[in-house]
């Protein structure tokens, strides 16, 4: 039946196909069909592309694609629906409407050629992506490369026995400090924490603001590096810094920060002082023994003589005799004094009548202690042992330890008076220290007193130098101590304290104790 | 070189006075002759030990820094003699050690003044040092 409707209708067959001929007619039909299916796939397949894939780019474009692909299905099923059923009219509204959508995508296509060609392959972004991975892990192993040498650098600056210090400069002229390394933290007693930010008036420790304050503000206003030594007076001595100051500009080629390094020289400059104070000693030694040996010759000579001519006075009627007793008295105690001097010369020569032996130093210092604080207790001053400690033993002359620290004592009486002249209820008070530290010894006298004008520092233990008006004090004293203090392996340093007054250190080498070298007597 | 006059020799002790500053040692000697001793007195330590090769003293009084032979010298010339020989030094200098420095010179006391001399305590000293009843001169004979 179907035959013979498509006979019936005379089917209207492409060019070159022979009419009636069924077999052909189904294969036109059949094609058809199968291709109007098949365009009526692919936008289905567009359609649920786009509806899965929003982030497609251009979906407007591939809508107009399946578009066009449907209406050029919709011309093969019209196509092989006309085959059967020939209908111009349908067919050619079909190839009208598939006109108009291909032309359409057509002209809506050549516009966005270029960027469709700009469009990356996956393959270009799988690249791409490769490379951005590269690059990131390139960044990651230069910033793991970073951290590492940052932390070593911070490792290394918080080992450094250099203090170092950043100080941030305001607009205003102010100083605050940025931060400061462990090292600064232990020399200086304090906390980078409690610091950080804070003004350097109200946080750093006084000793080191002081001398310093001029400098920094001379840095940050001149913008030059200054170096130079540092000396501040601490509870615990005077020590000595060699300091270097960097001034970093900012933008506004305004100093911003003050860089600050400092280390600690306070040893070796103690050493230098020390080795330039033994020579001056030695010296000073040398000329003393023969002072006191040449003064020693006259006065002598003169003393002997006195001695006979008041005994040839016993004859001599009594007006005359008082007369010469009392000129014998006169030149006698003239020349006692004179012959004192000699003995505190002599003894500066270190060149004193006395055997080294091993003691207990507690016992002479004790022993001053007593003695002074009988002397000055109606003075007013009082005196005190602090620290004390048992079996501190050393190698010298006892008595001589005794007469240094009552030097050292006298000394600071005689400031005391000084500042309670000055200022009549300045405390009057001295106190005496017994240290050990490893082969050590050292008593620290401390006093309420005037302290030591700096530029006299380091006179203070010359021979015959004195503050005192004269007659009062030989100059000896200091001398006489510093002398005691190196003849028993040791020396003598002076600071003043934070708080007012001097400290005067004498350090002392702690001998083995004295059973120590008898047993290796017994021994050999 | 004097004697008190009036005691018999072997009463007295015979002190030996080596000193170079003659004012000194006359004074000295003055103040020896005064306490009864007899003196013997060299101008320096060559002299004081050929005098005591002449008689030998019961005490070393010297000085210690002189001519042709020193204090130190003359002690221990003298100790090689008399081993036991008490000596008094007067010096100007006063040597490190004190009067321990001396040990090597021989057994005997070796006791140290320095000058300008206390000569009260140089009296006292050579006193205790001789044995007691002699050197001392009564107030009468």
């Amino acid at each position: 039946m179907f035959s013979a409707t498509v006979e019936g209708k005379g089917v209207i067959l492409p060019a070159g196909a022979s009419p009636g001929d069924p077999a052909l007619l189904w294969l036109h039909v059949l094609s058809d069909l199968a291709m109007g299916l098949a365009y009526v796939s692919v936008p289905a397949v567009l359609l649920l592309l786009l509806l899965r894939r929003r982030d497609l780019d251009y979906p407007w474009l591939i809508g107009l694609f399946a578009a066009f692909i449907l209406a050029g299905g919709a011309t093969h099923l019209i196509a092989a629906l006309t085959m059967i059923q020939p209908s111009p009219v349908a067919e050619g509204l079909a190839k009208s409407v598939a006109a108009a959508v291909s032309v359409a995508f057509a002209a809506a296509l050549w516009p966005v050629l270029p960027r469709l060609l700009a469009l990356r392959s996956p393959s270009a972004l799988a690249r791409e992506v490769e490379e951005r991975r590269a690059a990131e892990e390139r960044a990651r192993e230069s910033e793991a490369r970073a951290r590492e040498s940052e932390a070593r650098m911070a490792e290394f600056i918080a080992n450094l026995s250099e203090a170092l210090f950043v100080l941030r400069v305001t607009g205003a002229g102010e100083m605050l400090v940025e931060t400061v390394n462990p090292a600064f933290e232990r020399m200086f007693g304090v906390e980078a924490e409690a610091l950080a930010g804070r003004p350097v008036e109200a946080v750093m420790p006084a000793a080191l603001l002081r001398p310093s304050l001029p400098r920094w503000r001379e840095a940050a206003s001149r913008g030059q590096t200054q170096e130079y030594e540092l000396n501040a007076d601490l509870p615990a001595g005077r020590m000595t810094w060699e300091t270097v100051l960097v001034p970093v500009r900012g933008e506004d080629g305004r100093v911003a920060r003050l860089l600050g390094s400092a280390r600690d020289v306070t040893a070796t400059r103690r050493l230098q002082a020390g080795l330039v104070q033994s020579a001056r000693l030695a010296t000073v030694g040398t000329m003393c023994a023969g002072l006191a040996h040449e003064a020693s010759q006259p006065l002598n000579v003169a003393g002997l003589w006195l001695r006979r001519a008041r005994a040839a006075g016993d004859d001599l009627p009594a007006t005359q005799q008082a007369m010469l007793v009392r000129a014998v008295a006169i030149v006698e105690d003239q020349l006692r004094r004179a012959g004192e001097l000699v003995a505190r010369i002599r003894a500066l020569a270190g060149d004193e009548p006395r055997q080294a032996e091993v003691f207990d130093a507690t016992h002479p210092v004790a022993a001053a202690l007593q003695v002074a604080a009988t002397q000055y207790a109606p003075e007013g001053i009082t005196l005190c042992m602090e620290g004390a400690v048992a079996d501190v033993t050393v190698r010298g002359s006892p008595a001589r330890l005794e007469q240094a620290v009552l030097q050292l004592l006298a000394n600071a009486r005689d400031a005391v008076l000084e500042r309670r002249r000055r200022e009549p209820g300045a405390p009057a008070r001295i106190s005496v220290a017994l240290q050990r530290s490893p082969g050590r010894i050292a008593i620290e006298v401390r006093d309420t007193g005037t302290g030591i004008p700096d530029p006299l520092r380091e006179a203070i233990f010359d021979p015959f130098f004195t503050t005192k008006e004269p007659g009062r004090g030989t100059g000896l004293g200091l001398s006489i101590a510093a002398g005691v203090a190196r003849a028993m392996g040791g020396g003598i340093e002076a600071w003043n304290l934070p708080e007012g007054g001097a400290c005067l250190r004498m350090e002392l080498a702690e001998a083995a104790t004295p059973a120590a070298p008898r047993a290796a007597h017994v021994a050999a | 070189m004097g004697r008190a006059a009036g005691r018999p020799e072997t009463e007295r002790c015979r002190i030996l006075l080596a000193e170079d500053e003659a004012l000194a040692a006359m004074a000295i000697e003055d103040e020896l002759l005064r306490e009864g001793y007899e003196v013997v007195l060299a101008p320096d330590g060559q002299a004081a030990l050929d005098a005591a090769r002449v008689a030998m003293p019961d005490l070393l009084l010297t000085d210690l820094r002189m001519p042709r032979l020193d204090g130190v010298g003359l002690i221990r010339a003298l100790r090689g003699i008399a081993p036991r020989l008490p000596v008094v030094v007067m010096t100007g200098y006063a040597p490190a050690g004190g009067a321990e420095a001396f040990r090597s010179t021989g057994e005997g006391p070796v006791s140290l003044f320095t000058k300008p001399l206390d000569m009260d305590a140089v009296l006292a000293e050579l006193r205790r040092l001789l044995p007691s009843g002699q050197g001392r001169v009564p107030e009468t004979s």
